[in-house]
């Protein structure tokens, strides 16, 4: 397998590695059990699609490939290392270096101007010019003319490409985006998806993204799908000849 | 309402956080201004009747034309339900043993006392025993001082006129004996009923009669204002308020308990306000809901109103449920220390203040912002800033301000005090405007410091609409604070430097000339020295500017100073604690003029270069008034009406010399040995009195703590509510930060510099109103001199930065706790 945008201190192998990830939530009476016996590998700059239906774990999956949630059971390994033995610190610092997601609900802070939002990651990395950067991505989403406006003020489309850029501020290695399109217009959608496999293709980063548009999936290298908890990836000899 | 009906129900409101942050507000508003009032109403109880007792009675009247006023007065008084008693006093020689003394007597009614006992010995030797009455006819008790005298003891008959009484015991203290050195003559105590067989009341003796009333306050002053216009001008009422010594103590104490209601009126009202406001702005969206459901605007507003009252209802039985146990407890506290406790009584009206101030704060802040929505289309709502626009709320401030202005107002009914309080509180606004502009305009600007620093100070700038607002109320809560904080300290500073530990608590009075020297080495020897001995003549003023004083002076001044003899001295040096108001003393050398004691001069209208003529024995001196100087007269100290230079007018009178001195209560036998050795040397003892008042200051200081912390609770929880309103914004910031790569030390730090930043910033704001505030106060009630106190200045910051530092740490607690994904999912 070749990884055309290693460097030399990165590490060869897949970017990402789960091995029989089990999620499970206790409620009040019994165990959800969301996520069942989950094992999978994303290799670097690869382009991922999740698909499956609504409730059926895709952001469950999502948030713990990212890190953001620790499993009940099994492995999640990025880059080399096992998200679950690391400390909260550990975790959070890969995240700030590594790691950019686009949640589904946005999770704008609705006090801050959408220029602000976009500032946050760079200033929690200690960027000297997080404005400049900031401005210069929300260009890019298109939505130079709508810095100061606090997500109330915007429509929903505009508020997820806040969100995109957002994410693209840190330069993330992996890219994690759930339902990046889904409140897009068709037009709109598609510049959002260039932009998301620009992204791919210019910086190598690899991408990983839940979606319902079958044609963003259909641009995607890989594609996973879900059901009760279940993953398989149906077409993975197809797969194999396109990456060879 | 149909929609609005459905959606809404007490269960689900419960279940919202704001909800919970008002109802609590409302419970604790309502507790904390109900306890305070309740509290206050039984210390007001219990002072006046502390303070009774030093008159035996609520009021006494008295006349010093020497005649006994009409029967009538005491029937009205009798009809309006309240008790009466009667005391005569008069001077007059007794003869007992073989030995003719001039004593002073007191003869009093069966009711005597009527507030306060009499301290009383069976023989001299015999336990000391309090008693409700005086002695009965045909009896006689005398001081212990009189019986040395007179060489008699209990059993024995003495002389008084015509009559034999029989001595069965000793007087020990009357309750409203004390301050006054003409009561310093050997003393007597007999029956009302025997003056008038003894026959030594003659046309034209001295005698005051003296009427005593107690009652409630309400007939008393029903009464006197019947009385008022009777009254001729030798007649003096006298209430404990306008009384001696210490009533100046207990104003201010009744000043402080209304200034502390006042203030928990306030804070309370913030509370209220803070947590309504808040509520009624996060029911902007479920407004803009129900509009888009089809409910009209009226409907809405009615079902709003219609909650709101629920809630007001809900939170007064809350608050009430906390207050009362409470008020019982600190009622209970308060009559543990007490000898005589009053009776734990809860006061109707003292209730209304706190129904007023929860309800009015409910209604004044939450209804407003609601209001306004009814008119504004769905989509604009939700389309709108979170938050509110200053133009909005600036109506809804006026309204709130006045509100709360007229609830200080309704509380204190001191115009002085509220004008104080709200100019500090403008003080406040016009600087938080300021350090508003400067947290938009400076903040942005300043670079280096460390990471969780900068991001503290751009968290503050992001914050500075919600910081700004958080900033206002909390330096509001603390200006409160710490105003009652400031005067609370004043208070009991003032209150410890007029009576420290070792306060004069013992006068030697009538020392002849020739013995000073020899006293002074008695005390000495024993370890007690005597600190200044004073002379003192005793004589009459008679003209002024070589008219006759009774003509100079108009009929209706009454100045009773001018009925009784006056205490003259000569001293080189102004005593410390006086201070001359106009002219100036006597300069090294000077033999000629007078200083003249303010009050008298006041009411006698005296100025200097006015000639004054007193009468001494048969002796008359004339001289020119050169200073008019103030004197504490509550410093248990000597003070005189009229001082003379050394070798001035009074050189060659006769006079007597007079000292206070400390006298710890274990030495108190050496006075038996004292008075042995000097039989004609008066003791006049006021220990008991010192510590009658050092006890009353002592529960006054109690409860003022007591009510001090209340407030600073009070306070608080309204920080606390203040910070949790912002609570869930704060939490999903910080659970996003962490899914943004935030290490969680960084978040800890960062978020707890930029809340200590807002403490500080608060607390320094808050305090300086505060010192405004009490600058203002002190000149219109405390009349305390302004001083800068860093005691306070500096602590509260730091206190306030480091309660909300924790705060902020608190808030973040669940934050840290669980992994980011399902705290973002908790809180969507
Ligand atoms: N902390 C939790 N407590 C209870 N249930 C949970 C929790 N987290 C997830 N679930 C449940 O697990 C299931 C999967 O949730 P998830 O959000 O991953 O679905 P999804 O595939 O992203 O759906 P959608 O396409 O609608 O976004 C849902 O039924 C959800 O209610
Ligand atoms: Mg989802």
């Amino acid at each position: 397998m070749t990884d055309k945008t290693a460097t030399p201190e990165q590490m060869d192998g897949p970017v990402l590695k789960v091995t029989d990830l089990t999620q499970q939530v206790n409620l009040e009476a019994d165990t959800l059990t969301i996520l069942q016996g989950v094992s999978l590998e994303i290799n670097r700059g690869e382009s991922v699609a999740i698909v499956g239906r609504s409730g059926s774990g895709k952001t469950t999956l999502l948030g713990l490939l990212a890190g953001l949630d620790t499993p009940s059971h099994g492995e999640v390994e990025l880059e080399g290392r096992v998200i679950s033995r690391l400390s909260e610190d550990e975790r959070a610092a890969l995240r700030a270096r590594r790691i950019g997601f686009v949640f589904q609900s946005f999770q704008l802070l609705p006090a801050l101007t959408a220029l602000e939002n976009v500032m946050l990651p760079l200033e929690l990395a200690g960027s000297e010019r997080a404005d400049g950067k900031a401005r210069e991505l929300l260009e890019r989403v298109g939505l130079g003319d709508r810095l100061r406006h606090t997500p109330r003020q915007l429509s929903g489309g505009e508020q997820q490409r806040v969100a995109i850029a957002r994410a693209f501020a840190s330069e993330p290695a992996i890219l994690f985006a759930d339902e990046p399109t889904g409140n897009l217009d068709n037009r709109t959608g598609r510049s959002i998806s260039d932009l998301l496999m620009d992204l791919n293709h210019e910086q190598g980063t690899t991408l990983v993204m839940v979606t319902h548009d079958e044609q963003l999936a259909g641009r995607c290298q890989r594609r996973f799908s879900i059901e009760a908890g279940i993953v398989t990836e149906p077409g993975a000899e197809a797969h194999t000849e396109v990456v060879n | 309402m149909g929609a609005a009906g459905k959606l809404m129900s007490v269960q689900r409101d419960w279940r919202e956080r704001d909800v919970r942050v008002v109802l609590v507000a409302l419970v604790i508003a309502v507790a904390t201004v109900a306890t305070i009032a309740l509290f206050a109403s039984q210390l007001q109880r219990t002072l006046v009747t502390s303070a009774s007792s030093f008159l035996a009675a609520d009021r006494q009247l008295e006349a010093e034309n020497g005649r006994p006023v009409p029967g009538e007065w005491l029937e009205e008084a009798r009809a309006r339900g309240l008790e009466t008693g009667q005391m005569i006093e008069f001077s007059t020689m007794v003869f007992g043993n073989d030995r003719f003394q001039l004593v002073s007597a007191k003869a009093v009614s069966n009711e005597y006392p009527l507030r306060g006992q009499i301290e009383f010995q069976q023989q001299p030797a015999a336990p000391r025993v309090m008693r409700d009455e005086g002695p009965g006819p045909g009896e006689v008790w005398l001081n212990p001082r009189l019986l040395r005298l007179l060489d008699v003891s209990v059993g024995d008959s003495l002389e008084i006129g015509n009559r034999s009484l029989t001595i069965t015991g000793l007087l020990v203290r009357e309750p409203d004996g004390g301050f006054r050195l003409s009561a310093l003559a050997p003393r007597l105590m007999m029956h009302a009923d025997d003056v008038d067989s003894t026959g030594v009341l003659q046309e034209g003796s001295r005698v005051e009669h003296v009427y005593l009333f107690a009652g409630d306050s309400a007939a008393l002053d029903g009464y006197y204002d019947w009385l008022k216009p009777r009254l001729e001008p030798s007649h003096e009422w006298e209430g404990v308020r306008d009384g001696e010594t210490f009533s100046q103590s207990l104003q201010r104490a009744e000043q402080f308990l209304l200034l502390g209601g006042s203030l928990a009126v306030l804070l309370s009202a913030v509370a209220v306000a803070v947590a309504s406001r808040q509520y009624a702005i996060s029911q902007r969206d479920t407004v803009a809901l129900l509009k888009t459901l089809g409910s009209p605007g009226g409907a809405i507003a009615g079902m709003y109103l219609r909650r709101l009252g629920l809630w007001g209802m809900a939170g007064i039985l809350g608050g009430l449920a906390l207050a009362l146990p409470l008020y019982w407890v600190l009622a209970n506290l308060l009559s543990e220390a007490l000898a005589r406790p009053v009776d734990i009584r809860v006061d109707p009206g003292a209730l209304v203040p706190a129904l007023l101030t929860a309800l009015v704060s409910l209604f004044a802040f939450a209804y407003p912002p609601i209001r306004r929505l009814r008119s504004v289309p769905a989509m604009r709502v939700l389309r709108s800033q979170p938050g509110e626009s200053g133009r909005e709320a600036l109506p809804d401030l006026l309204i709130a301000v006045s509100a709360m202005f007229g609830l200080v107002w309704l509380y204190a009914r001191a115009l002085p005090m509220v004008l104080a309080v709200f100019g500090g509180l403008l003080l406040l606004l016009g600087v938080l405007a300021l350090i508003g502009w400067v947290l938009v305009s400076v903040l942005r600007r300043i670079r280096g410091g460390g990471q969780s620093w900068r991001l503290a100070l751009v968290g503050l700038y992001r914050h500075r609409r919600a910081s700004l607002s958080q900033l206002a109320v909390f330096s509001l809560t603390l200006m409160l604070a710490a105003t009652l904080v400031l005067v609370r300290t004043s208070l009991l500073d003032d209150w410890q430097a007029q009576l420290p530990e070792d306060a004069p608590n013992h006068f030697l009075i009538n020392i002849p000339t020739q013995t000073v020297d020899e006293i002074e080495a008695f005390w000495s020897e024993r370890g007690y020295p005597m600190e200044n001995f004073y002379p003192m003549v005793r004589g009459r003023l008679t003209e002024l500017n070589g008219e006759a004083v009774k003509e100079a002076v108009s009929k209706d001044q009454r100045v009773s100073a001018l009925n009784r003899e006056l205490n003259m001295t000569w001293m080189e040096s102004l005593p410390e604690d006086n201070r001359i108001i106009e002219g100036e003393w006597f300069s090294p050398g000077d033999t000629q003029g007078v200083s003249v004691e303010a009050e008298l001069a006041d009411k006698l209208g005296l100025k200097p270069g006015d000639r004054l003529t007193f009468t001494v024995g048969s002796d008359k001196v004339t001289e020119t008034v050169t200073s008019i100087r103030t004197v504490q007269w509550d410093s248990m100290k000597p003070n005189f009406y009229m001082a003379f230079p050394p070798g001035g007018g009074l050189e060659g009178m006769p006079a007597t010399w007079i000292t206070s001195f400390y006298l710890p209560d274990n030495a108190k036998s050496i006075l038996n040995e004292f008075s042995r050795q000097y039989p004609t040397v008066s003791v006049l003892e006021i220990d008991h009195i010192i510590a009658r008042i050092q006890e009353i200051v002592g529960q006054v200081t109690q409860a003022i703590e007591a009510i001090l912390v209340l407030v600073l609770a009070a306070a608080l929880v309204v920080m606390a509510a203040v910070v949790s309103t912002t609570l869930r914004d704060r939490q999903r910031e910080g659970a996003l930060l962490r899914t943004l790569g935030a290490r969680q030390a960084l978040l800890v730090r960062s978020t707890m510099l930029e809340f200590a930043l807002l403490g500080l910033i608060a607390g320094l704001v808050g305090t300086m109103a505060a010192e405004g505030a009490v600058w203002a106060l002190q000149y219109g009630m405390f009349e305390g001199a302004f001083r800068w106190h860093w005691q306070v200045a500096v602590p509260i910051p730091l206190i306030s930065a480091a309660v909300l530092a924790f705060l902020g740490r608190w808030q973040l607690l669940p934050v840290l706790r669980v992994s980011p994904m399902l705290m973002l999912r908790r809180l969507e």
